[in-house]
């Protein structure tokens, strides 16, 4: 197991998908951390929080790259096509996922 | 777990995203996952010329994408003008299908660099090729198809190296075609039954234009 599962099996993951139905799911409270105050309501997960820890640490490299698939490329070992593969599908998953937002 | 004040969860957790692990399966068959764009055109090219130093040395002709044969001396610029051709003649139209159906803003010194580095095999090719044995094997057969005097006698050394080769080559061949479909595949970032359909038209093609241009070349000498 790489260190990067095991710091995530450490880390509670922000669940998107519903365990039992497979639907998306949406948060319904927020907590503060300081005087507990509670916030209940409906609201819809950011498009980035439907995808699997792995793709967002790669979008938050990405922009610590200040947006630069060769820096990224280098700091990965990887291929520039490689990287810039790997952005692409990230970026279809978003729209799929902002599709499915839009059609629900 | 407890989440300090003013800090975000991914700022926490914080972890690079996981550095590729290199494995030596991995360098042999999809060497471009980790290499790509200059590095590998700079490699490509020396591997190029490598390869057809080599070929020049042992008479080995690469007179074709796919072509190994041994024929008659040539100067060292044919065999380094057959290598260009042959390399050229498939990364130009690999790059035109990326252009058309790729999704993905593709780079053309990745499709340029990846087309040269994935013609190692043959540099392989060229090593076997090398025994003077291969040689004498092609006088043999040239004396007659020529129905001219028969060259040296052939022997069971001769006939073992050259069967070595041959298997050698085709080997090499089929893995060549391997790295060059998975370099077209990556570079372009294209996938499935378009991307297969649209490389075997491009090979076939390059064979065309190879042989074609390589034609145009040695009437010239």
């Amino acid at each position: 197991m790489t260190d990067f599962l095991k710091q995530q099996k450490h880390t509670k993951v922000l669940p998107s998908v519903c365990p039992a139905c497979g639907d998306g799911l949406n948060v319904k409270s927020l907590i503060c951390q300081n005087c507990q105050t509670e916030v209940q309501g409906r609201y819809d997960l950011p498009p980035l929080a439907g995808l699997s820890p792995d793709d967002q640490q790669f979008i938050l490299d990405f922009i610590k790259a200040s947006g630069s698939l060769k820096e990224m490329a280098s700091l990965l070992g990887l291929s520039y096509p490689t990287v810039r593969n790997r952005l692409d599908e990230i970026i279809e998953r978003i729209k799929l996922a902002q599709q499915q937002n839009e059609n629900t | 777990m407890k989440i300090p004040k003013g800090k975000l969860m991914t700022q926490i957790a914080a972890p690079v995203t996981a550095v590729s692990h290199r494995s030596l399966t991995q360098w042999l068959f999809n060497p471009f996952r980790f290499i790509a764009g200059f590095k590998a055109l700079l490699l490509g090219l020396i591997i190029i010329a490598l390869t057809s130093l080599l070929g020049s040395l042992s008479n080995t002709h690469f007179d074709g994408t796919l072509d190994v044969h041994t024929g008659a001396p040539a100067p060292l610029w044919l065999f380094l003008a057959e290598g260009l051709i042959n390399w050229l003649s498939l990364a130009l139209p690999l790059y035109f299908f990326g252009l058309i159906l790729s999704r993905s803003s593709l780079r053309f010194i990745d499709v340029l660099g990846t087309q040269a580095l994935a013609r190692w095999p043959y540099l392989l090719t060229a090593l076997v090729m090398m025994p003077p044995s291969n040689k004498r094997i092609a006088q043999y057969f040239m004396s007659l198809a020529m129905q001219s005097a028969a060259a040296d006698p052939l022997n069971y050394l001769d006939m073992t190296v050259f069967i070595f080769a041959i298997l050698v080559s085709v080997l090499m061949m089929v893995w060549m075609v391997a790295l060059m479909y998975r370099a077209y595949s990556l570079c372009c970032n294209i996938k499935g039954l378009k991307a297969v359909i649209t490389f075997v038209i491009s090979l076939i093609g390059a064979e065309a234009i190879s042989k074609l241009a390589l034609f145009a070349v040695f009437t010239r000498i």
